[in-house]
């Protein structure tokens, strides 16, 4: 089945999963979710557990069917032609789907086929698979002894067997220790920047949406509560910067926090931390901490180094620390992301 | 078609790949056909071929003589002791000796040493007048059931009726020749020249009447029949190799249950449902699965048959569509139920009940025919009982197809309505 490339790679409306309940009120999974995800970009479902991501791309995937609503695959509807629609996808889930008895490679071979590829051609891809994911010289071991990184990969690997336009990819880094979590959040950034491919990526983890996300939706209780690239949800909930400068505690005097203040166009607040606090908040030696909470950090950056420099006070080091996507949920929910 | 195939040949590697399996479908059931087929053979046969009945005489005579000859006559399944004892001590004698006394005698009938007790009396008639004028019963004991016939009594009485038949067929004749004698007297003429000539006269007339008595052609004369293979082991081996292939077949393709649900709760089901694979694809590829390996189940335990002795191959067709008929009608029972399992451990127990309970509900421990007609009835709930009933048919009784068509017609009907079950119920998601 052709790809229509005039339509968005995902287009949902008013997606709606709703499941009974024994002797109750019906529980709204997901409730009427509009979206749209371009062509080559990454796009995050951001929320806590339980919070309808995976249900939303479960429908996407066609693996379950809408109470109501439909989504769009390359402009196929997942309900009524799910066959081209799921020939243009690949899926890479939360659980490591393989079959442990199994080695890689006669993993990759068997979904390999599911997709219509046999023969040499399937092997070749294998092959290429094999050596994205660099187990080409684990390839004939079975999963079952393979590390939970190694798994991950796999699993990974399953998904872009066919090379699809999209892949969705519900949280594949739960689990994990830290050297594999790079390495799978490295491969889902080459997957867009060098093969063009549309990742939608499921997380409950705020700095994984924040680094490869183009674009993100948080999802709480089945809805989409807000949706843009970082900066934009940011500014939706009014976020502040803060800068963050260690200076030397010596040059110091309480007057140059209101002079900061009203001199520094949109600072808002300023703290200081003398030498023996900044200790216990990682300050070194004599150095004190200064924290400026500012609406444009960047901007207002020069002006309060200018002051402080001024009035004597010695900048050893500088960090922009701009508003998070944590920021915004605890905003929007009143509740953290891993409550 | 080639999506279908590529499903079921994964999850039959997948199944191959694992030693474990291959106990379970090929070396435990080797091992349990074998040990059951020799324990349901071994000194088994189809009755006993010869029936003890202890037979007291306490005044020999030729007439008594001729009472034992003709009960053997008779009835050549009969034993009687103590004079057809053998060396085996067939007879259960006490250190092989004779029985000495009635009373004795009667406790070996209550020990269940004997099936009968004959006693006939000390004036057992040696002369036809005796017998006439005499007549002292011959008494008769045994436990059997009185509502029912007995092979002895019935033995007994014939003998003894023949004897009288004889008896008194031989005093009315000769009552007859007295009286024609008589009148040919009061007419001056004789019958017989002399005493002896009456005496030789009477000889023939006797002996034309005894040979006429024993070839009486309404005699029954019961023999009993050996049965039909000389080797009663290869007989067990008749019910335990389709019984245990039944229950195998129960095991092995039950236990998709167990698998259906790990491949929902890995998400492998899953996987091959986002991909461009229909539902009916993923269900006919995982019933093919499971389908093939209740057929190589079958055969595993059908090659031991085989191997044994037991002639399968008259009727090749008819065993391959019992076969095929069961196993869809448990697969068809699988397919049902994986549905509702909501653990492992859930489905693999209910894989041993269902099993260890259809198995000998449907005769495939013990053949039907020895349970009550209640059960026999009951056990026919389960599709085993109706496998069993087409394999007796063919393999005991020599049958075709045509002979097994209902049993046929009922496993593929409960297996069309479970799969229906199943289709309708089957689910993707975890």
């Amino acid at each position: 089945m052709a790809d229509n490339g005039a339509a968005p790679m995902i287009l949902t409306e008013h997606l709606t999963k709703t499941y009974p309940n024994r002797g109750g009120k019906p529980i709204e999974a997901v409730k009427n979710v509009n979206l749209t995800v371009e062509r080559g970009e990454i796009f995050s479902l951001l929320g806590p557990n339980g919070a309808g991501k995976t249900t939303t791309i479960s429908m996407i995937s066609g693996l379950i069917k809408p109470t109501a609503g439909d989504a769009f695959i390359g402009g196929h509807s997942i309900t009524r032609e799910p066959m081209a629609a799921k020939q243009l996808m690949g899926f890479v889930p939360q659980e490591v789907a393989l079959y442990p008895q199994l080695s890689a490679r006669q993993n990759l071979v068997f979904f390999g086929k599911l997709y219509g590829h046999y023969g040499a051609e399937l092997q070749r891809r294998v092959d290429e698979v094999l050596a994205f994911i660099d187990l080409t010289d684990r390839q004939k071991d079975r999963i079952e002894t393979f590390s939970g990184g190694m798994k991950r990969r796999v699993n990974i690997g399953v998904g872009l067997l066919h090379k699809p336009d999209l892949i969705y990819m519900d949280e594949p880094t739960v689990g994990i220790d830290p050297q594999n979590r790079r390495r799978i959040l490295d491969t889902v950034k080459q997957l867009r920047d060098e093969q063009g491919m549309t990742v939608l990526y499921t997380t409950h983890m705020m700095e994984e949406a924040q680094e490869l996300s183009d674009r993100v939706a948080i999802i709480d209780h089945g809805e989409i509560i807000a949706l843009g690239t970082q900066g934009e949800l940011t500014q939706q909930v009014g976020g502040q910067d803060q800068l963050e400068l260690t200076i030397d505690g010596a040059g110091w005097s309480e007057e140059l926090i209101s002079t900061l203040e009203q001199q520094v166009k949109g600072v808002s607040r300023v703290q200081y931390l003398p030498p023996d606090e900044a200790a216990l908040d990682g300050g070194i030696g004599l150095t004190g901490k200064l924290n400026v909470f500012v609406g444009q950090g960047r901007r207002a950056l020069p002006d309060v180094i200018e002051l402080l420099n001024r009035a004597g006070v010695d900048v050893q080091s500088v960090k922009v620390q701009e508003p998070d996507l944590e920021a915004v949920f605890l905003a929007l929910t009143g509740r953290a992301l891993r409550d | 078609m080639r999506t279908i195939f590529t499903i079921a040949r994964n999850d039959l590697f997948i199944f191959f790949k694992q030693p474990g399996n291959w106990v379970s479908v090929v070396v435990i059931p080797l091992l349990l056909t074998l040990g059951l087929g020799w324990a349901f053979g071994v000194g088994e046969d189809s009755g006993p071929e010869k029936i003890n009945a202890d037979l007291v005489i306490p005044v020999e005579t030729a007439a008594t003589q001729r009472f034992v000859t003709r009960l053997h006559a008779v009835n050549g399944s009969l034993r009687l002791c103590p004079m057809d004892n053998d060396a085996e001590n067939a007879c259960n004698l006490e250190d092989g000796q004779a029985i000495p006394t009635v009373d004795q005698a009667l406790l070996r009938v209550q020990n269940g040493r004997t099936a009968a007790l004959i006693v006939l009396p000390p004036d057992f008639a040696t002369e036809r007048e005796q017998a006439i004028d005499n007549s002292s019963p011959i008494a008769y004991y045994s436990l059997e059931d009185p509502t029912l016939p007995s092979p002895i009594l019935q033995s007994a009485q014939t003998v003894v009726q023949e004897l009288n038949g004889t008896d008194v067929a031989e005093y009315a004749g000769m009552a007859l020749v007295d009286l024609f004698d008589e009148l040919a007297e009061q007419e001056g003429q004789t019958l017989f020249a002399d005493a002896a000539a009456r005496e030789n006269f009477a000889a023939t007339y006797r002996t034309a009447l005894v040979r006429r008595m024993e070839n009486q052609p309404e005699l029954v004369n019961f023999t009993a029949t050996a049965p039909m293979s000389e080797d009663t082991t290869l007989q067990g081996f008749e019910q335990a190799v389709p019984g245990m292939g039944a229950m195998f077949v129960m095991f092995t393709v039950l236990a998709g249950m167990a698998v259906l649900r790990r491949e929902r709760s890995d998400w492998t089901l899953q996987r091959t449902a986002v991909a461009p694979v229909s539902r009916a694809q993923i269900l006919a590829g995982k019933a093919g699965a499971y389908f093939v390996l209740g057929m190589v189940q079958f055969l595993v335990i059908f090659t031991v048959g085989a191997a044994v002795g037991i002639p399968l191959g008259r009727n090749a067709p008819a065993l391959l569509a019992v076969m095929a008929a069961f196993v869809l009608c448990i697969t068809g029972l699988t397919f049902a139920l994986a549905p509702h399992m909501r653990t492992i451990g859930q489905a693999a127990n209910l894989e041993r009940l269902i099993s260890l309970t259809l198995a000998p509900l449907g005769g495939a421990w013990w053949p039907l025919a020895i349970v009550p007609p209640f059960m026999r009835t009951i056990g026919h709930i389960s599709p085993v009982a109706w496998a069993m009933d087409a394999f007796q048919k063919i393999i005991w009784f020599n049958g075709g197809l045509q002979d097994i068509l209902l049993e046929l017609g009922v496993l593929l009907g409960a297996a069309a309505v479970l799969f229906g079950i199943g289709v309708a119920a089957f689910r993707i998601d975890a």
